[in-house]
């Protein structure tokens, strides 16, 4: 991990309230598929925790709701100009050589730390992709969710793809892609009915957690989860990729 | 080069610069970023003598200029430090441990294990306490006299900070009643009781509801507090409060803090302490003060 003073390319909204920053580091920097950056903006004491989108040699583009100021602020922030990212940050996202077979599954958010993962096992896995969306003007990257082997989009008002969650499509298509794993990243309920829907059906399913954090290395102790044996663990740190039995949700 | 060295109840410190307690762990983590011997010296996460969970999250949240926290005081229990973290981070650099009790024998018991092990006690009585009916300890005058007292009883080796709570009356007395009570030194401001509102939600952001306000906006507060207090007792003290950059460490040095310690800025910005440290040298060499520590309590009142 180390400070990088990253020169922004490219900061646009690509959907409702959701943008896409692109900046370059001025060197390669190895990021790992789920792993996150906390970039520093003006004015703000704390840094925003983004999750990488895609990692292009010394480019990384990370994708942003806007949120509150602090996001809002980040959204203004033009080509040219100069950021402090810290990065890479966290675990990642881990595929293991036996599982051949994966699915990701993502809403809202959610859906761009899996595109890293996606962009990194491109060709290398047989990767069967749910992404759920508020509706059709929160639809964005269609293009790099299209890298999965197989793409199933899915909307709350049925406006795109398949009426319902990403989950209930995952489960849908669960006996044709035959997963031997699982990658999930959106909101809390939403992982929540993934926990339910993947209780009895024997794969592993990993997820990323999000949460408000002070320094992002894993000193400050103020991004913890629960997890079911009763510890705590760091998001920023042991995360934010756990296994879904590990943590409570 | 300037001299930067300061002395604190007779121990000598390679700069004044400390990152303050919860901010910096046990230094394990900043010390991928840099290497953290060049710090004056650590004040530890906040120990207890049993392990702590802390708090429900979302312990953190930003208002202008400033941050709020409520972690809870989550650590792994003094035994675990000395067992697992105490030789490296000896290692390194000076070692001031933070602590915390529920009760006011807690402070007895974790001081008496970490006597003649750390440089510094720096004892937290901005916590909740039994005593006090739930209270902090460190708001009423006696309180703060009462554990400061039952503290330096359980320490032979170990020099003694009271880190003094600004949610008071009246900061000098407190800090009076620290030197009374036997404190060696005196660190000062713990952070603001404050609040932050979801206004959609209409609740507040913190899990706690209230959390501990620090950052750039508490500076002004805390430079008169240090003053407030500095002005009223013989022993030292260790400056805090909103510090970013060398121009503020000096501040608190000037309004009579012979040490500093910074918090929410190595979240801002995670080398700020080595920037600081590099900060004073260079504003010395430009000032030509020789020694930093001749600026302790230098200020002049208009």
């Amino acid at each position: 991990m180390r400070e990088v003073n990253a020169v922004v390319v490219e900061n646009r909204e690509i959907a409702e309230e959701i943008f896409a920053l692109t900046f370059t580091c001025g060197e390669a920097v190895p990021v790992r598929a789920g792993q996150f950056c906390m970039i520093g903006v003006m004015g703000f004491p704390l840094r925003r925790p983004i999750a990488v989108c895609k990692a292009e040699g010394e480019h990384i583009t990370v994708c942003y709701r806007l949120k509150g100021e602090g996001t809002r602020a980040l959204s203004c922030v033009n080509a040219g100009e100069a950021l402090s990212v810290l990065l890479p940050l966290g675990n990642g996202f881990f595929v293991a050589e036996e599982e051949k077979r994966i699915a990701v599954v993502g809403g809202g958010v959610g859906i761009f730390p899996l595109i890293s993962l996606i962009r990194e096992y491109e060709g290398k896995k047989e990767i069967s992709a749910y992404m759920g969306f508020r509706n059709r003007d929160a639809l964005c990257m269609e293009e790099e969710m299209a890298r999965a082997n197989h793409l199933t989009l899915a909307s709350d008002d049925g406006s795109v793809g398949f009426h319902g969650t990403a989950v209930q499509a995952f489960v849908n298509d669960f006996n044709r892609a035959k997963p031997q794993a699982v990658f999930a990243c959106g909101p809390t309920p939403m992982l929540r009915a993934l926990k339910q829907a993947t209780k009895d059906l024997g794969v592993p399913v990993y997820v990323s957690l999000e949460e408000r954090m002070g320094c992002g290395l894993g000193a400050c102790l103020v991004c913890v989860c629960n997890k079911t044996d009763g510890r705590h663990a760091r998001v920023c740190k042991d995360g934010p990729v756990f296994e879904i039995n590990e943590v409570e949700l | 080069m300037a001299d930067l060295r300061v002395t604190l109840c007779g121990v000598e410190l390679k700069n004044p610069v400390i990152p303050a307690s919860g901010t910096f762990g046990f230094g394990r983590e900043y010390d991928e970023l840099y290497d953290i011997s060049c710090l004056g010296g650590i004040s530890t996460k906040g120990l207890t003598p049993e392990p702590r969970l802390g708090n429900p999250v979302p312990r953190i949240a930003e208002s202008r200029g400033v941050i709020l926290n409520a972690v809870g005081l989550q650590n792994p229990g003094v035994d675990s430090f000395i067992k697992n973290d105490l030789k490296w981070l000896k290692s390194k650099t000076r070692v001031v441990a933070n602590v915390a009790g529920r009760t006011l024998e807690d402070y007895g018991e974790i001081c008496k294990k970490l006597d003649g092990l750390v440089d510094f006690i720096e004892l937290n009585i901005s916590c909740p306490n039994v005593r006090s009916g739930g209270m902090a300890l460190g708001i009423k005058p006696e309180n703060v006299r009462e554990v400061t007292a039952l503290a330096k009883k359980n320490l032979k080796k170990t020099p003694l900070i009271v880190k003094l709570s600004p949610n008071v009356e009246s900061i000098a007395t407190n800090a009076r009643a620290a030197e009374e009570g036997g404190a060696d030194c005196i660190s000062l401001i713990n952070t603001l009781t404050g609040m932050a509102i979801d206004i959609e939600k209409r609740t507040p952001i913190i899990a706690n509801n209230t959390g501990g306000v620090s950052g750039a906006g508490v500076k002004p507060v805390a430079v008169r507090m240090v003053y407030e207090a500095s002005k009223a007792v013989t022993i030292p003290v260790i400056g805090m409060g909103g510090i970013t950059c060398a121009e503020d460490a000096i501040e608190f040095l000037l309004a009579g803090a012979t040490a500093v310690q910074v918090g929410t800025q190595n979240f801002t910005d995670p080398f700020a302490c080595p920037k600081i440290i590099k900060g004073l040298n260079d504003w010395c060499d430009s000032r030509g003060v020789q020694r930093l520590s001749s600026l302790t309590g230098a200020l002049r009142l208009n």
